[in-house]
């Protein structure tokens, strides 16, 4: 492969999505040419600073309410749906009918997934994730701090889940909570990397496990890593290369190699 | 399942996501809940026609066409028709000339204003790639081109950015060595 060939693709093996036989020759190419390696370096320099001073914006509290309230408005008048131009009759909707339709929602949602998967481990986690993310009760106990959150999940559990401190890698640790996995009380850890949650199951032995090490179910990732004591499933939208180096290195016990 | 609980189970989720592109799109915090309302209201009504289990592409689908037909009522002056030989066109414009070099100096002091000064073509694909995480194949999917075409349009993409002033402006260890 010549620098022209290299120029073509090396955006696409930097992003891991050339194939096997160009990141093969890629490589070799790299090794072999300055000039190249360093738009290598260039690229890879690039998506750091991008990764790290540009914004992913969150949807305003607003209009979460309003799409909340419109899935309700929805409900309600079904089977007629709502008509394209009829926006204000449902902007006016407010909080409440917001509240409202959310709990529905996760009432509906969970009991029809529940009904129809309910022997999918993954699955299961992925709806706690967004049960927990659209409810705003995602932490339980608030904390950046593992001498902290340890102890207090450990307090409500029959087992002492390990906290990892993984700032170093770029996580940030939020807090954790108790939620339900294969129908049993589980330590759950939120850790937070550039705007993406990552939601960290912490399971003794007695939990089931999915089958594959990744799975993306409704556009959202699972990894799962077997640790010395403790299997480890984190779900989150952050995409499945550094969700499972993250599972991976937690179970490994919190060090990156 | 009714619609209503299917959009929110499988696009709900996706809500930040939806957002998160809108606003880069519109650029502006009002017309981005514009919007991703009308895209609401558009999934809402046609969720029953989505097969296969990825909603935050068909979601972020949804947010994208609704976005251009908003651009085409509110700012038709921006609506450039997506072959590549336009895109490319609107991609050459954009390459400063000294006085705008000198301007955009001036103006931008941030890389998220770089982002934002791309074309939208460009634009949408490094966000979806380096804020949204996704995969060639789930942006192709999205943007409905080809997978070859969202390699390059990424590359061009990286390169316009890697040329813009603020990378000289400030630290500037990625800008390029030679130009």
């Amino acid at each position: 492969m010549n620098c022209n060939d290299t120029a073509m693709l090396i955006s696409a093996y930097a992003d891991g999505e050339a194939d096997r036989r160009q990141t093969t020759s890629i490589r070799q190419h790299l090794a072999a040419c300055p000039r190249c390696a360093a738009k290598h370096d260039e690229l890879a320099a690039l998506r750091a600073r991008i990764r790290a001073e540009v914004p992913r914006y969150a949807a305003p509290p607003s209009l979460r309410a309003s799409v909340l309230a419109s899935i309700d408005a929805a409900k309600r008048s079904e089977p007629t749906r709502i008509r394209l131009g009829d926006r204000w009759r449902w902007l006016t909707g407010g909080a409440l009918a917001g509240c409202a339709a959310t709990v529905l929602a996760w009432f509906v949602g969970t009991a029809v997934i529940a009904y129809q998967e309910n022997h999918d481990i993954a699955v299961e986690a992925v709806t706690s994730h967004v049960r927990a993310t659209l409810g705003n009760h995602l932490i339980q106990v608030a904390s950046s701090n593992q001498h902290t959150v340890k102890p207090w999940l450990s307090a409500r559990l029959d087992y002492s889940p390990p906290v990892h401190d993984m700032e170093k890698e770029g996580f940030t640790l939020l807090g954790g909570r108790i939620d339900y996995l294969d129908q049993r009380a589980v330590a759950t850890l939120v850790y937070r990397i550039r705007d993406h949650t990552i939601d960290v199951f912490v399971c003794p032995r007695a939990v089931r496990m999915p089958p594959s090490a990744m799975r993306t179910i409704r556009g959202i990732n699972v990894a799962h890593a077997s640790g010395a004591q403790m299997d480890w499933l984190a779900v989150s939208d952050v995409s499945p290369d550094v969700l499972s180096s993250f599972v991976d290195s937690l179970a490994r016990g919190g060090s990156t190699q | 399942m009714s619609d209503a609980s299917r959009f929110a189970e499988l696009c709900l989720p996706h809500l930040d996501s939806a957002y998160n592109l809108a606003r880069w799109l519109t650029r502006d915090t009002q017309d981005a809940q514009d919007v991703v309302q009308d895209a609401c209201v558009r999934a809402l009504k046609y969720v029953g026609s989505l097969h296969g289990n990825d909603g935050r592409a068909w979601f972020l689908t949804v947010v994208r066409n609704a976005f251009y037909d908003w651009l085409a009522r509110n700012r038709p002056a921006e609506v450039v028709h997506d072959d590549n030989v336009t895109v490319d066109a609107a991609a050459d414009l954009a390459t400063p000339g000294p006085e705008q070099v000198a301007l955009r100096n001036a103006e931008l002091r941030v890389l998220g204003d770089a982002l934002a000064a791309l074309p939208a073509q460009y634009r949408e694909v490094l966000v979806l790639r380096e804020l949204e995480e996704l995969s060639y194949k789930q942006i192709a999917s999205i943007v409905d081109i080809p997978i070859g075409t969202v390699m390059s349009r990424l590359a061009r993409a990286r390169g316009m950015l890697q040329r813009s002033p603020v990378l000289y402006a400030i630290g500037g260890q990625t800008a390029r060595s030679a130009p």
